[in-house]
């Protein structure tokens, strides 16, 4: 029950946390093009996230 | 969470959250624009030449800085990591406080000096200045680290708040209709969690960059010396210059591969009275953050040490592209700028939770101390 309540709530934010951290590495390791598109990816879902909450 | 956990939680959110929120609104509006510096910041426009000639002589911008600015030293050169283009500095001393250096600067390929803005005045440098230090050097760093600190708490204690405010809604949910300060809450929350990483990273990483005097401090007081002792300077060092072409292509030579970012003339606080230190950097996105500096003897150019900087300094040169956000081109700048705003939002929202809390006991207080009031009445009746 605990763990069920403890999934349902911090799933997003943990997810959010990690594709950040994902994001701000990707463009310092690799070297250009497709790397940094996919840091720009990854940093704009938690912006995306925050538009889709406050639209709905 | 037990109830009394929240209520301590609360307090550390609170107190941490007032003590440092002025600051990090200030350290958050004044990072805008610092976001874009190089955009917005002085930006010498170049002549369309070959890339493939041969570099013009460095030697003669540093004698023509000087004739620009008679009885004024040359302590420093900086090369643009991107662009063809030498900053000279001149300054009264050797030691001078680079906020008074005059800077003339220079295409690298044709030696043409170009028209620039002083990158020490203007809209950009208060930005900066506010942002790095509120123009107090090294103690305003050091305080605004503190408030780093002090930030870095008051995340840490707003993600353990998190659980117990938003245990019963779902994620992502902003409650319209009811109160203002209830609405307000909940997009303090949802702003606040959403950005949390990222905030958590630019808040750490700039209290690391706040250390960087006590790290140049360090490396001067450890690493250089023991460099320069690897080879003391020969008697002719103290008089005699080598041309700083000369020393360059030594430099070059001893290091291949890695590109010439800095050069502290004898004399300044990154070099010794006999030794030339030259800071380069590699050509991948991490290498080029990270500076290994080499030391020549001034009056030969010859190159007497070179190694990798310490664990202290590359942890400062790491965090810097994570606290500026500009190693992803103009894409990456816009989104740190949108989640700046988002956590200026976020701060500003804290305050006005506050402020409506802080009504609501007082208006609490004047019910209670109106009681005796009422107590009399009974009384009278009686």
């Amino acid at each position: 029950m605990i763990l069920r309540t403890v999934w349902r709530q911090w799933r997003w934010p943990v997810a959010l946390a990690v594709l950040t951290v994902f994001g701000l590495l990707t463009a310092l390791v690799g070297e250009g093009g497709v790397w940094w598109v996919m840091s720009w990816i990854a940093l704009a879902i938690p912006l995306l996230v925050i538009a889709w909450a406050t639209a709905k | 969470m037990t109830p009394r956990a929240v209520r301590n939680w609360s307090r550390i959110h609170r107190w941490s959250s007032l003590i440092c929120t002025i600051f990090a609104l200030l350290l958050c509006l004044t990072g805008l624009p610092l976001i874009f510096h190089e955009e917005l910041g002085p930006n010498p426009k170049l002549d369309d030449v070959s890339a493939d000639g041969p570099s013009a002589s460095i030697e003669a911008m540093v004698r023509r800085a000087m004739a620009e600015r008679p009885g004024h030293v040359v302590p420093y050169l900086f090369f643009d990591r991107d662009k063809p283009i030498v900053k000279v500095p001149t300054a009264p001393t050797m030691t001078t406080d680079p906020a008074s250096f005059h800077y003339q600067v220079f295409d690298t390929r044709t030696g043409k000096a170009l028209e620039t803005t002083q990158p020490n005045e203007g809209f950009m440098y208060i930005m900066l200045r506010l942002h790095a230090d509120l123009f107090a050097g090294v103690k305003g760093t050091l305080f605004l680290g503190g408030m780093g600190l002090v930030l870095v708490v008051a995340i840490i204690s707003g993600v353990v708040l998190y659980g117990p405010f938003t245990r019963r809604l779902d994620f992502g949910t902003v409650r319209r209709g009811g109160s203002r300060q209830r609405t307000w809450l909940d997009l303090h929350n949802l702003l606040g969690i959403v950005t949390l990483a990222w905030f958590g990273v630019v808040a750490f990483t700039g209290v690391i960059n706040t250390l960087a005097a006590p790290i140049e401090l360090a490396w001067q007081a450890n690493q250089l010396v023991e460099m320069a002792s690897q080879a003391p300077p020969s008697a002719a060092a103290k008089e005699k210059r080598a041309s700083i072409d000369i020393v360059l292509r030594e430099v070059r030579t001893a290091v291949p591969g890695m590109n010439v970012t800095t050069v502290a003339f004898p004399g300044t606080p990154f070099s010794t009275d006999s030794h030339v230190a030259v800071f380069l950097t590699g050509n991948t996105p991490i290498t080029s953050r990270i500076l290994k500096p080499a030391l020549a003897d001034a009056s030969t150019g010859q190159v007497v040490a070179v190694r990798d900087m310490p664990w202290y300094a590359t942890t400062l040169f790491m965090s810097q592209p994570l606290h500026f956000g500009d190693y992803g081109g103009l894409p990456l700048k816009v989104i740190w700028a949108l989640l700046d705003i988002a956590t200026i939002i976020v701060l500003c929202s804290g305050l006005y939770l506050w402020w409506a809390k802080l009504r609501f006991w007082r208006s609490e207080d004047e019910v209670v101390q109106r009681q005796p009031a009422t107590s009399d009445l009974i009384a009278i009746d009686k």
